[in-house]
């Protein structure tokens, strides 16, 4: 492990913390440009139907409404919001602006552009709109039953496949070991709610400013629906509060983009928190089902998986989504046989889609549950069984063929017992009494990055200003995880400057390189090592033009401290500004470079995690009283910011493990609107997260580092979950853990369902 | 409706509806923007200010309520440029990420320790409870608070560095700086002016800064 | 439709003139955490909003021979803080501290936790135990008094008429002998509505040291908090041991299940009603801690 570094390693606060703690950042739901209108959106309240009449009169006869738009009088052509870039598979073109075939409860059905918010809702709320209902399939199971509606065209079942991986070996003698996990429909709750400004030019093009993920994507979105082309669209991403995959693909913008252009005026849409729960995107719910063979002392021999995700109202991404699921449990363990079905499912509920993690934690809940079970079976400690199994460095992905990297999920599993004094705990009975503790181990798997899947490269130019302090341009999206600052850092270690010698600014087509967003955990491992490679050049080009200054060869001089230096006489030394101010009198290259830097692997990020709970068997509340997350994040760029972002992934496994949940009603209504009903974990319920890094620096990312910010949530709820089965020597596997549910399970009754709870 | 505020020490009247909200007339009339709209219904603490040394949700106050109050936002937390405590450690213990909730949970915090100045984690955790934070997991929060009551952990990050004074740290050797500059003026035929001037001699000519190093003080070098 | 206007009054008698003007259309605006919640939603919007934080004595807290008022404006936060509150009537500043966050605490209020009637509200319990009277004043200037059990009809129902405000609650302030505690359970430790809450008063008598006096209130099954007199009565005259404690936890668990009978969340309150019973119990800390067999 190199301890030389200067700035990797090191703790920062985000880039932009002062303008956070001030109140004076400008995030998308402050931002506004002279002359703006407002919109509000009109959604469905019936599941399933055809809209058959609007009458906007009403709402357009109030003073300051601008217009209503519905699929009377807005583009009907489809369009995917889950598209990254052109001639992407897997897009279903199933969406349109406006629904005339209403699909789900919050489905859009028109938008009121008005001068002020408040005259907006109130135009929103006159809009007259009626329908013929048709039947609603609230669940997967009635969406795939004979007599279901189909919701698109061709049918309710969206998406299938199946991946048949190894060879099964004999099963003479054989363990066999069955469960079903269900994991719910859950809300991102980003901080901020969703918003989108747009507006339209009159030389015919558009800038659009949006809190998201990716803005190339959304430019592809927006020009491909408005049949403009690409060079008059110009997407600028803003400061965002939160988005945790709720905002990665392209919901609003579209329609956002076209009341700018139908208006001829620049026009915000802000929607509130209802809104976003319901009418933007959820974690889809998912049931996986799980059979395995195993030897009496625990070594798996097959390993096979039902999935299915409920996808909503539209596709989005679950089908990309259910693929990835498939690929978590081979990135975990070895098994001579894996195979695993998987489907995606329309239903007339909130949209499924993209959220933290991307199929990891709802395939880790089922794996990890089932691991548990298996270890009781065999009366075998979980930590042992998994010990077992678990995959080492350099193991191929028995799914994707691809190698592991250095994983170092086993030594995250035995450092983490340690630490966590797993055998005496696990060891002590919980007892009878009114409170029982417990606890739970479970480990999670992800990926770096999208290649082997995907295309995947990352462009970035970085130039030294003439006072030698430096400019990044690349197309960042830091949605609150410290992207930009990861970023400096990573060109500071290399140019040997403070990382506050660099600026870099975020993504805007007009100006930043293509790229992808901040998704599929590529940031640090695909977009960090470009920036490493970028600035190598930029040193190269540096050290070129100090050795020509100072008439010495390249390879006497060494970049450090903000100057150039000679190896073994440090104090002779030129600092990048004179390097700089030098160099713009000669006829000389500039020092700058640009990168395309292609992703050359997608070795797995690991984190194990343990979880102490005690349950309070009169009231069925768990209280999470200690926990500790391991992980494999190959080096920290940026420590403090890999244990806030472990700590922040934890508060939302513990609430998809206990709290969370978003479920529909017999008449598809969410039973939820706001955070009085959908409670995620505040301050008093949070235990302190103890975080351990292990860092061994293999594979190709900058200085050896692995992506966090997905991974760090994968294995939680399974190891709360773990945790509360070990307190009651019970076996639940249906998230989440309400109270409803620990009661029932206690007394030996039925365990409801949760759309009752 | 005419409304009479006073925020941060400032009078203000302004043309309120009657139904407003004190959240929408700090925003959207005065154009403090530091306090945030997350849910609407009082439960997200994003939009909690401090009224008569009381946290409070603006958004289900009425602005009217607010009349002959005064009301503290996040934008009055920082005196004469210099971040208050509370704020600095916020920092220094990377209790911020999208930092969405971070005024909110200013607020909160500075009205807890307006009434409190040695809070309890218990104490701080009851008084945070109503501002939900989805980045941080609170830990590195709570941490930020207790320092600033003066209970001090381990403080991780650092105040960004001041501009100005970082571009000048690195300083070229006089030495070193002649050969340079010799090349560039045999290429260029001429001499230079102000990038070569030596430390101990020669003006410096006025509106620049020395570019040479040593025994100047670091503060002329930026430019 | 004409804009909502505003009356901010700031005496009684002002109080008085602009009840006068209400309608059915008209809204009393106190802490405002229920109502600017609704008010921003779409719907009709009120012809008038009565502000009553400005109205001078409106949160007055006094004791009189005997009697507390508790004015309708006081918060949560000052029912939490203040003194009187918490030696004669314990259980209600118990409540008030549960309530909420400290943001909703400091700015909601008694009246508007009983005037919102909802069927969960902690203040309504406590008050139900302390045998409180509502008092309110109406556009004609006239007081009327009345038991809380009258003013709150069912959930989201009050005998309020649209022209009047709850100005005090006035009860029968609880002596040294007596003790007062306040449960809760919630959907989690803070900032829940409660799923279950119950108050609990209780006097020893002096002599034989067994229960003289009972008052037990439940919210948040049924329609509103309500009291239980049968299982007052059968506590009445017992001494206080694990065998009144069964008898305490068994009669709020009938209790629930009469509230609520068929109704899906009965199970699990029938469930939690036996702890929170127990939890109730040992806060008086008047018997040795008492336990219940758990499943």
């Amino acid at each position: 492990m190199t301890d030389d570094l200067r700035y990797v390693g090191g703790s920062y606060p985000v880039h932009d913390v002062t303008e956070k703690v001030t109140g004076e950042l400008v995030y998308g739901s402050d931002f506004s440009v002279p002359g703006m209108l407002h919109a509000k959106l009109v959604l469905s309240p019936i599941p399933h139907g055809y809209v058959t009449h609007i009458d906007a009169s009403r709402a357009e006869a109030l003073p300051g409404v601008v217009k209503v738009f519905s699929h009377e009088n807005a583009p009907m052509d489809g369009f995917s919001r889950a598209r990254i870039h052109p001639g992407q598979d897997m897009s279903f073109y199933d969406e349109t602006l406006f629904s005339r075939h209403v699909r789900f409860v919050g489905d859009r059905v028109a938008a009121v552009v008005a001068t002020s918010r408040e005259t907006a809702a109130a135009a929103a709320a006159l809009v007259e709109v009626e329908y013929e209902e048709l039947p609603a399939m609230l669940t997967v199971d009635a969406a795939l039953a004979p007599d279901a509606v189909p919701i698109h065209e061709d049918g309710n079942l969206l998406f299938e496949h199946e991946i048949d991986k190894g060879r099964r070996p004999d099963l003479e003698g054989a363990v066999l070991v069955s469960s079903a996990t269900s994991t719910p429909r859950i809300h991102h709750a980003a901080l901020e709610p969703h918003v989108c400004i747009a507006q339209g030019h009159s030389t015919g093009g558009m800038t659009v400013w949006t809190t998201s993920q990716g803005v190339y994507a959304a430019r592809t979105v927006i020009a491909e629906l408005l049949r403009l082309d690409y060079h008059r669209v110009r997407v600028i991403k803003l400061p965002m509060g939160g988005s945790f995959g709720g905002k990665t693909e392209y919901i609003i913008e579209p329609v956002c983009a076209f009341l700018a252009l139908a208006t001829r005026r620049p026009v915000k849409l802000l929607l509130d928190r209802e809104e976003c729960m319901i009418a933007t995107m959820v974690r889809p719910a998912t049931s996986t089902s799980i059979r395995t063979a195993c030897t009496p002392d625990g070594e798996l021999l097959d390993f096979e998986a039902v999935s299915t995700l409920d996808s909503g109202g539209f596709a989005a991404s679950t089908p990309d989504y259910s693929i990835h699921m498939c690929k978590k449990v081979t990135k975990l363990y070895r098994v001579p046989h894996y195979r695993h079905a998987g489907r995606a499912v329309y239903t007339n509920t909130p949209v499924g889609g993209a959220a933290r993690g991307w199929g990891a934690p709802e395939m880790a809940a089922a794996t990890e549950i089932h691991m548990d079970r298996m270890a009781a079976r065999l009366r075998l400690d979980p930590v042992e069984l998994r010990l077992k199994n678990m995959v080492e460095p350099h193991d191929i992905d028995l799914v994707t063929d691809l190698p592991l990297g250095d994983a170092r999920v086993s030594e995250c599993l035995r450092r983490g017992a340690l630490a966590f004094d797993w055998a005496a705990r696990r060891a002590r009975p919980a007892g009878r009494g009114r409170l029982r503790r417990g606890v739970g181990v479970a480990a999670g798997a992800h990926k770096n990055g999208m290649y082997g899947a995907f295309p995947e490269a990352s462009r970035m130019s970085l130039k030294m200003n003439e006072d030698g302090t430096f400019q990044l341009n690349a197309s960042l999206h830091d949605v609150g995880c410290g992207v930009v600052t990861t970023m400096k850092v990573i060109v500071a270690e290399v140019l040997g400057v403070s990382p506050d010698l660099i600026a870099a600014g975020e993504a805007d087509t007009a100006t930043t390189p293509f790229d992808y967003g901040t998704y599929g955990s590529r940031v640090t491992y695909v977009v960090g090592e470009c920036a490493r490679r970028v600035a190598e050049k930029v040193k190269g080009r540096l050290l070129a033009a100090a050795a020509d200054l100072l008439r010495e060869p390249a390879e006497h001089l060494v970049a450090a401290d903000g100057a150039v230096r000679v190896r073994g006489a440090t104090e002779r030394a030129i600092a990048y500004r004179d390097i700089a101010r030098l160099s713009e009198m000669r006829h000389v290259p500039s020092i700058a470079a640009s990168m395309t830097y292609y992703a050359v692997s997608n070795p797995a990020s690991y984190s194990v995690q343990f979880a102490e709970v005690e349950v309070d068997c009169a009231t069925g509340l768990v209280a999470v009283t200690d926990f500790l997350a391991v992980a494999d994040v190959g080096r920290a760029i940026n420590r403090g910011m890999v244990e806030a972002q472990y700590q922040g992934a934890v508060q939302m496994g513990i609430g998809y493990a206990l709290y969370e949940h978003l479920d529909v009603d017999e008449h598809g209504r969410a039973g939820v609107d706001g955070f009085k009903n959908y409670h995620i974990v505040n301050a008093p319920d949070m235990p302190d997260v103890k975080v351990l890094l292990v860092e061994h620096e293999g594979d190709d990312g900058p200085f050896g580092a692995k992506s966090v910010g997905e991974v760090a949530t994968v294995p939680t709820a399974a190891a709360v979950v773990n945790a509360v089965n070990h307190a009651l020597a019970t076996e639940l596997s249906d998230l989440p853990l309400t109270p409803e549910r620990i009661i029932a399970a206690l007394r030996g009754e039925e365990v409801p369902p949760c759309s009752s709870c | 409706m005419q409304l009479v505020l006073t925020v941060n020490g400032t009078t203000y009247e302004v043309e309120a509806r009657p139904t407003a909200r004190l959240l929408d007339v700090l925003r959207d009339q005065l154009g403090l923007t530091g306090t945030k709209e997350g849910c609407a219904e009082g439960e997200c603490g994003a939009c909690t200010v401090i009224v008569d040394g009381r946290a409070v949700n603006s958004c289900v106050m009425l602005a009217v309520q607010a009349r002959g109050k005064e009301i503290l936002t996040v934008e009055g937390l920082a005196r004469d440029g210099e971040l208050d405590v509370l704020q600095r450690k916020f920092v220094e213990y990377g209790a911020v990420q999208c930092g969405f909730c971070t005024p909110g949970m200013l607020m909160s915090a500075k009205a807890l320790l307006m009434r409190d100045p040695t809070p309890s984690e218990q104490d701080i955790r009851i008084a945070l409870a109503g501002n939900l934070c989805r980045c941080t997991g609170y830990t590195a929060i709570v941490a930020a608070v207790k320092a600033a009551s003066g209970q001090e952990s381990t403080p991780q990050m650092a105040l960004p560095g001041v501009p100005g004074e970082l571009a000048a740290a690195a300083v070229t050797d006089p030495a070193t700086l002649a050969v340079a500059c010799e090349t560039v003026e045999s290429e260029a035929g001429r001499p230079l002016g102000a990038p070569c001037t030596p430390v101990d001699g020669g003006p410096t000519p006025a509106g620049e800064g020395s570019t040479t190093s040593g025994a100047r003080s670091v503060s002329e070098g930026g430019e | 439709m004409p804009p909502t206007r505003v009356l901010t009054p700031s005496t009684r008698d002002e109080l008085v003139e602009a009840l006068a003007q209400a309608t059915p259309r008209t809204r009393l605006v106190a802490g405002g955490t229920d109502l600017v919640r609704e008010l921003h939603r779409p719907g009709e919007a009120p012809d008038l909003l009565i502000d009553l934080t400005g109205v001078s004595g409106l949160a007055t807290i006094r004791l009189d021979d005997g009697s507390l008022h508790i004015g309708a404006l006081s918060t949560f936060t000052g029912l939490q803080e203040d003194p009187l509150v918490r030696r004669h009537a314990l259980c209600l500043s118990l409540a008030a501290a549960q309530v909420g966050s400290v943001q909703i605490r400091n700015a909601g209020t008694l009246g508007g936790n009983v005037a919102n009637a909802s069927p969960c509200a902690d203040g309504a319990t406590a008050l139900m135990a302390l045998d409180a009277d509502v008092v309110t004043v109406d556009g004609a200037g006239e007081e009327r008094r009345r038991p809380l059990r009258e003013v709150l009809l069912g959930p989201g129902r009050t005998a309020l008429r649209h022209d009047e405000a709850i100005i005090e609650y006035p009860l029968p302030a609880l002596s040294a002998d007596h003790r007062s505690v306040f449960a809760k359970v919630g959907s989690r430790t803070a900032v829940s509505v409660a799923r279950l809450n119950a108050a609990l008063v209780v006097r020893l008598d002096a002599t034989t040291g067994v229960l003289a006096e009972v008052r037990v209130a439940l919210g948040a099954v049924g329609g509103t908090a309500f009291r239980v007199p049968e299982l007052e009565r059968e506590l009445e005259g017992r001494a206080v041991d694990q065998g009144s404690a069964q008898l305490f936890a068994d009669g709020c668990m009938a209790a629930v299940q009469a509230s609520i009978p068929g109704r899906y969340s009965l199970p699990y309150k029938q469930h939690a009603a036996v702890g929170l019973a127990y939890d109730a119990w040992n806060m008086l800390a008047l018997g040795p801690v008492c336990e219940p067999a758990w499943a």
